[in-house]
């Protein structure tokens, strides 16, 4: 295979990757913490790509990348006092109605305002252009040349490939989310409690802790991660009412095969189903259902997904 | 007439005549099922109880209302603890009022360590022992601080349960069967600790199957039958008499 056009897809894989782990993380977090499955996530997403490209049209970018990800943390915990809290104890089959319907309304709610056709998200100029990657070292510039994007050296290409630069922002904002959320809940006190609390919260109110309070935080948080998504992504995606729907179904399979509840196993599934994803882009009919095929390999061999854990969620 | 009750029990008094525990007319539900039926009694600052009654009698469900748990949920009566009122709160606030519960199945958290169980007690105020004082009475648990908590022994879970309790500030313990399903001598080792509790002057409540090993370090004793008391009396009271042992305790 020629190296380049290796090269592409497995950055055209990660970047895929990269929205499937945004989404799939605060889906697998909420449902790893309270044991609810949450199909208004991919809502989530449609309001903080609305946000973010009414917030960038009307100020700048840099504002957009503070206020969409804190306006979607406060609707993550109005959503959960609110709705989902008085549903965690109700079956499965409940949580996906009343969160399903939710997303239907706020699509309808998202045509009404803004229509159903896709709005142009102009990039910030300093995230626009076209990123270079030389085969040859010397050839790197120190400062950017081509259309201001940075450069890199990577060794096995030949001459030099071309990628857009906003992309790999986007595979950079997904680590750094990823990274940040596992240094929280494995690194902090609160980190501790929710990981506790997912295994026995009764007991953790007996100890004294709110474990409601903790709880509301967390879907703040699972919000959160969708609003960086949203405004990372949105530019990527597109920005329709109904592209919320159509990365929720992938992003759900990611979580089941990355295993429930994993952090961990929902990074490593959007990789794989970006990279499948992108490896299967030449061959038209493959692509429509290799996310599937996937699935359900990982589940006939490990029922659990790659990383679920034994107790969680069985 | 407060004030002279004081004076003739002064042990059982706290605030103003009250006593420093008491439940009245408790009454509680499993979903639908009426378990804890009308139960009332009180108990005196460093006291030790024993909680009897056979299989069924309603032992675990009145600890775990007393505890606030969410099942089974409180539908009537009043809980009162050195003047806070227990059964207006949620059991988080409970916990924060002075009440902990060791549960009859341990409940230690998997998945993370020993210490860890610990710190997660001492997340919230008032923090009782600190944690060095903990691994000082029970050397196994420092030995064992950064093991899995699921991976101690059943003995050392029970340790590490009532170490996590200890580690906050205490007004009534609530011990659920603590001598359960362990070896002879690891009951040794809790009926150590046991009397470390008695000597802190912890006021307690202590279930167990086990009547005899619970009379043994109890003040007194409450015995249930059908989710209602039947007796209140000294544990030497329940020691003595056959008929109550016979009738209601099967020992």
């Amino acid at each position: 295979m020629d190296p380049n056009a290796l090269f592409l897809q497995l950055l055209t894989g990660l970047q895929l990757g990269a929205i499937y782990a945004l989404i799939a993380l605060g889906l697998t977090l909420i449902f790893g913490t309270l044991g609810f499955v949450n199909f208004a996530h991919g809502a989530l997403y449609v309001i903080a790509i609305y946000a973010a490209v009414t917030v960038a049209a009307n100020t700048n970018f840099l504002l957009a990348i503070i206020l969409v990800p804190a306006l979607l943390f406060a609707i993550g915990v109005a959503f959960e006092r609110g709705l989902i809290r008085h549903f965690y104890t109700r079956p499965h089959t409940d949580q996906i109605l009343i969160t399903f319907g939710l997303a239907i309304v706020v699509e309808e709610l998202m045509k009404w305002i803004f229509g159903a056709n896709n709005i142009p998200f102009t990039l910030p100029e300093w995230g626009s252009g076209l990123m270079v990657f030389y085969s040859d070292w010397s050839a790197v510039p120190a400062v950017p040349v081509f259309q201001e994007a940075p450069s890199l050296w990577v060794p096995f290409i030949e001459g030099f490939v071309t990628y857009q630069f906003w992309r790999v922002v986007l595979i950079a904002v997904s680590l750094v989310t990823v990274a940040g959320l596992f240094a929280l809940l494995q690194f902090t006190r609160f980190g501790l409690v929710v990981r506790a609390g997912m295994r026995d919260p009764e007991m953790l109110r007996f100890l004294g802790i709110n474990i409601a309070q903790k709880f509301a935080i967390v879907v703040g948080l699972g919000a959160a991660i969708a609003g960086i998504a949203g405004v990372f992504g949105g530019p990527i995606t597109q920005v329709t009412p109904g592209v919320g729907m159509a990365l929720l179904v992938p992003s759900f399979l990611v979580v089941v095969i990355g295993g429930m509840g994993s952090l961990s196993g929902a990074l490593i599934a959007a990789i794989l189903i970006g990279m499948a994803l992108s490896f299967s882009a030449e061959i038209a009919n493959l692509q429509q259902i290799v996310v599937y095929l996937i699935a359900v390999v990982v589940l006939l061999v490990r029922p659990r997904g790659l990383f679920g854990k034994k107790g969680v969620f069985e | 007439m407060a004030m002279a009750d004081a004076m003739e029990r002064p042990e059982a008094t706290r605030t103003g005549g009250r006593p420093f525990f008491s439940c009245r007319n408790v009454e509680s539900y499993y979903g639908e099922s009426y378990i804890v039926q009308g139960v009332s009694f009180d108990i005196a600052e460093n006291e030790i109880v024993a909680l009897l009654g056979r299989n069924g009698a309603g032992k675990t469900s009145t600890l775990r209302t007393l505890a606030r748990a969410q099942e089974p949920h409180l539908t009537a009566g009043e809980i009162w603890l050195d003047g806070q009122a227990l059964h207006s709160m949620k059991a988080y606030q409970a916990a924060r009022a002075g009440v902990q519960l060791v549960p009859e199945d341990r409940r230690i958290i998997p998945g993370i360590t020993v210490e860890e169980n610990l710190i997660l007690a001492q997340t919230v105020e008032p923090r009782g022992w600190e944690i060095a004082q903990i691994y000082e009475l029970f050397p196994r648990l420092g030995e064992r601080k950064r093991q899995e908590a699921n991976t101690l022994s059943g003995g050392e879970q029970q340790m590490l349960a009532i170490a996590r309790a200890l580690a906050r500030q205490i007004k009534l313990l609530l011990l659920d069967e603590p001598y359960e399903g362990l070896a002879p001598t690891i009951v040794e080792e809790i009926e150590k600790t046991m009397e470390v509790i008695r000597r802190s002057g912890i006021t307690t409540i202590i279930v167990e199957q086990n009547a005899l090993a619970a009379l043994r370090i109890a003040d007194s004793a409450v015995i249930l039958d059908m989710g209602e008391v039947v007796f209140r009396g000294t544990a030497q009271q329940v020691l003595d008499s056959e008929d109550l042992r016979e009738q209601y305790l099967a020992v």
